[in-house]
């Protein structure tokens, strides 16, 4: 079956109005035909302590499969909230170099495992390049666009500045191609996207591109890219709060990038005059007899010091810059998601402005406006779940970081340690002793 | 040892004070004087507290001191004096010599160097050092008085008999050698050593910025607020810290700069020898052509080509009664000159014996001292990299709580 995607309950092609949104209060047996349950949500489950809610106090279905949260996270911390068994499970791994006449490029393995119905297969493994992720991610804002879809990492490498196929920016990339797709798969609706499920299924994923070339759904159609605001009646106090937050946010994300930066490169300015510091004391003992061996020392120390400062340096470069870098793109799809809110929030205020002055005494509301309403009300509904999701993430995510980057430092100060306690005995040692 | 100054003796330099005077050109000048204290050590044993001497003294008086040492004792090798001007600085440290840190270190530096003195088995003996100690007022006219300026050897004639000597002790070359490779290992050394410093400020510093990002950070976040805040403030006292770290540090410069000066002093030592061993071979040398002068007139044979010798025979000999006059002062000037040679080989060989003692004393004290100062090197590291995992394991601790 694969390479051809079966109707899948997702929130595709359907209108909206028809499809009830995953987090409604509704309980499981409400269930709309849309959504079919999983097989493990049908088993007895020990519900999580705590009563989660959505932010207006209406109490969350768990049951639904779209769950936002998951037991068995390989990667990230354990702060998830309810007990539900996740069952799609994606890594990316295995970089490989292709040559080909035209071209030079890179592709990652994409293992998928899974108990979901959806897919027709438990297991998958397909190789994709970064064009395939560049795809998904567009098919999804399209398909999606009522919903914040996680960054991928920067299309375009200046040549000469950086080597594409250097070891480590291959695996800065897999890393962040990895935190790509599992940031979909977590996503309670993203995850049951039917190009999603293309993408880590097809064998031969450019003939489902063409082919797809002609899907394009009603709603991606009719929400286009806003580069500009919308001036809007009232908009609600939480879309406007978090595009204040994402603003400031944004900047010290940057402020902190650079501080970063500027870290790193003090910091091998220092390792380059401890290179040159080391060998002299070497020197030193060359000249020496009895101070011979803890001259000797002292230089083996600092070489070993040296060993450790570039190891830091290389860390925070590969694992602690690329994860600000992304924040600072999810902050950017963040804010383009809210103005084509803005813009839908817009339309319909219009239409609504437009009826009102035809003053038509029908007390019938337009079909058209009440879909604008619709659609304005599943948006906010979406975008406020989306935007918990992505403060509880972002808390975790730099929770994560940070603690990353004062443990790197702190095995940096270790090994250092080590290095100056180890030698400490070699230069109290009594000639006599010998 | 037992004998030595140091032992009945307690002197500190505890003062420094700036002043401001004429100097011998009856300019204004402003200069820097130390106050030196000295007590008695013995009557505290009684339960008494001797009482405490003090007088001021300024460095260049510490400079006539040292070479008054240094020309009456050439065969030791003398304590040197602290840094005149400030060298091997890295960019926070000034290298005005009026800076108070740099006065400090000069404080602790001029101490250092009398408790050498005062603990040297021979030059703790000297009353013109003790006299420095403890005569307030004449001090320096005593010194000159002594005379000790002429007895000092110019340059010139020791870079003289450098090149020209041809047989000094082999252990005076070899030490000489070694003391140059000595000074230029430990200036390459000081010279990196304060650029690491420099360098390493520089990554502390740029770290205090983070605490100023988080804290403004800090300010829109709900739940990450208190830890990113006190997160925040750990990497201002991370910042902080490398300040006095570094100031720690100059201590141990300060230890490997005293002995880069000390291979300038075992390069006196080794130079005397040089300029002894020449004088001796010049005299030596001397005494033979005088022989052989003397031998050729007893003689009558020419061995060696002379313009006299050509002479007396073209123009005629000399009369047997000049001949005999000759001889008779040659021979004087022969026996003059067998016992200067003889008191020369002996002074010679005094030298030697007594230069070799203190440098195997100097070589003792030497291995001690620098084992010494990079042991408590290794200690500041230790203790660096300490307070680093304390500050990092704080802060971690602040960023769990987000």
């Amino acid at each position: 079956a694969a390479g051809v995607p079966r109707a899948l309950p997702s929130s595709g092609p359907k209108s909206l109005r028809e499809m009830p949104h995953p987090l409604a209060t509704s309980s499981s047996e409400e269930m709309g035909p849309a959504l079919t349950p999983s097989p493990d949500l049908l088993l007895p489950r020990s519900i999580a302590d705590k009563d989660l809610s959505l932010p207006n106090g209406t109490p969350v279905d768990t049951s639904s499969p779209a769950s936002s949260s998951s037991l068995l996270n390989r990667l990230q911390l354990d702060d998830d909230l309810d007990g539900e068994t996740r069952d799609l499970f994606v890594t990316v791994d295995d970089p490989k170099k292709h040559v080909c006449t035209m071209e030079t490029y890179i592709t990652y393995r994409v293992t998928t495992k899974t108990t979901r119905a959806e897919f027709d297969l438990p297991e998958y493994s397909v190789r994709r390049r970064y064009q395939d992720f560049d795809w998904l991610r567009n098919k999804l804002e399209e398909s999606q666009p009522t919903h914040l879809i996680p960054p991928l990492p920067e299309k375009f490498v200046v040549k000469g500045v950086v080597d594409r196929f250097s070891e480590e920016f291959v695996e800065t990339r897999r890393k962040a191609l990895d935190k790509f797709l599992k940031r979909i798969t977590d996503h309670p609706v993203l995850s049951f996207n039917e190009h999603f499920n293309v993408f880590l299924t097809a064998k031969d994923l450019n003939a489902y591109k063409k082919q797809g070339m002609a899907l394009l759904s009603k709603m991606g159609e009719s929400v286009k890219y806003v580069t500009g605001g919308y001036k809007l009646r009232n908009r609600p106090l939480e879309f406007a709060a978090v595009g204040e937050y994402l603003d400031t946010f944004s900047l010290k994300l940057g402020t902190i990038d650079r501080i970063a930066q500027r870290i790193i490169k003090e910091q091998l300015e220092y390792l380059v005059e401890l290179r040159e510091y080391g060998p002299v004391y070497s020197t030193w003992g060359g000249l020496e007899v009895e101070l011979s061996e803890p001259l000797e020392g002292v230089s083996a120390c600092i070489g070993n010091c040296c060993t450790a400062l570039e190891e830091l340096s290389e860390d925070m470069t590969e694992d602690f810059l690329p994860v600000l870098r992304e924040y600072i793109l999810y902050s950017e799809s963040m804010k383009n998601v809210l103005k084509k809110r803005d813009q839908v929030q817009a339309e319909y205020e219009a239409k609504l402005e437009a009826v009102a002055l035809k003053k038509e005494d029908r007390p019938k509301v337009p079909t058209d406006v009440e879909k604008c309403q619709d659609r304005v009300e599943c948006f906010n509904a979406d975008l406020k779940a989306d935007m918990e999701r992505w403060q509880n993430n972002k808390r975790q995510d730099f929770r994560q970081l940070l603690m990353g980057m004062a443990d790197k430092n702190i095995q940096y100060y270790e090994k250092c340690l080590t290095a100056w306690e180890s030698i400490i005995p070699l230069l109290q040692d009594k000639p006599e002793t010998k | 040892m037992e004998d030595c100054l140091a032992k009945k003796m307690e002197i500190t330099v505890s003062e420094a004070e700036k002043r401001t005077g004429r100097n011998a050109m009856n300019m204004q000048e402003t200069y820097t004087a130390y106050l030196i204290e000295t007590r008695a050590v013995e009557s505290q044993s009684e339960g008494q507290c001797a009482p405490v001497d003090s007088l001021w003294r300024r460095y260049s008086e510490f400079e006539l001191l040292r070479n008054y040492l240094s020309v009456t004792y050439p065969h030791i090798v003398v304590p040197p004096l602290p840094e005149k001007r400030a060298d091997f600085v890295w960019h926070k440290l000034s290298a005005d010599n009026m800076d108070p840190d740099f006065v400090e270190r000069r404080r602790i530096g001029l101490e250092n160097f009398l408790l050498r003195v005062a603990s040297h088995p021979v030059l703790c003996q000297d009353k013109v050092f003790y006299s420095f100690l403890t005569q307030e007022g004449g001090w320096k006219e005593m010194v000159n008085e002594t005379g000790f300026q002429l007895k000092a050897d110019s340059r010139l004639k020791a870079l003289n008999a450098t090149f020209r000597v041809k047989n000094p002790d082999k252990r005076f070359t070899e030490l000489k050698h070694y003391s140059d490779e000595l000074q230029s290992v430990i200036s390459h050394l000081l010279r990196v050593r304060a650029r690491v410093a420099d360098r390493l400020y520089g990554v502390y510093k740029v770290h205090g910025n983070y605490g100023r990002v988080f804290s403004e950070w800090s300010a829109i976040e709900k739940e990450m607020g208190d830890g990113l805040q006190s997160a925040g403030h750990h990497m201002d006292v991370y910042a902080a810290s490398i300040d006095d770290i570094l100031e720690e540090e100059e201590h141990y410069a300060d230890q490997l700069k005293e002995y880069l000066f000390y291979a300038e002093a075992l390069r006196a030592v080794c130079r005397k020898h040089e300029l002894m061993q020449y004088d001796l071979e010049m005299a030596a040398q001397d005494l033979t052509s005088k022989k052989q002068q003397c031998e050729e007139l007893a003689t009558g044979t020419v061995r060696t080509f002379s313009l006299k010798g050509m002479t007396s025979k073209l123009f005629g000999q000399e009369t047997p009664e000049q001949r005999e006059a000759k001889i008779k002062i040659l021979e004087e000037q022969i026996q003059e000159g067998e016992e200067q040679l003889k008191s020369k080989n002996l002074e010679g060989r005094d030298f030697v014996k007594s230069a070799w003692a203190d440098i195997e004393r100097f070589k003792e004290q030497k291995n001690h001292d620098l084992k010494e100062a990079l042991i408590s090197y290794a200690v500041m590291q230790i203790s660096m990299c300490k307070k680093g995992i304390q500050v990092w394991t704080n802060a971690k601790e602040c960023f769990s709580k987000m």
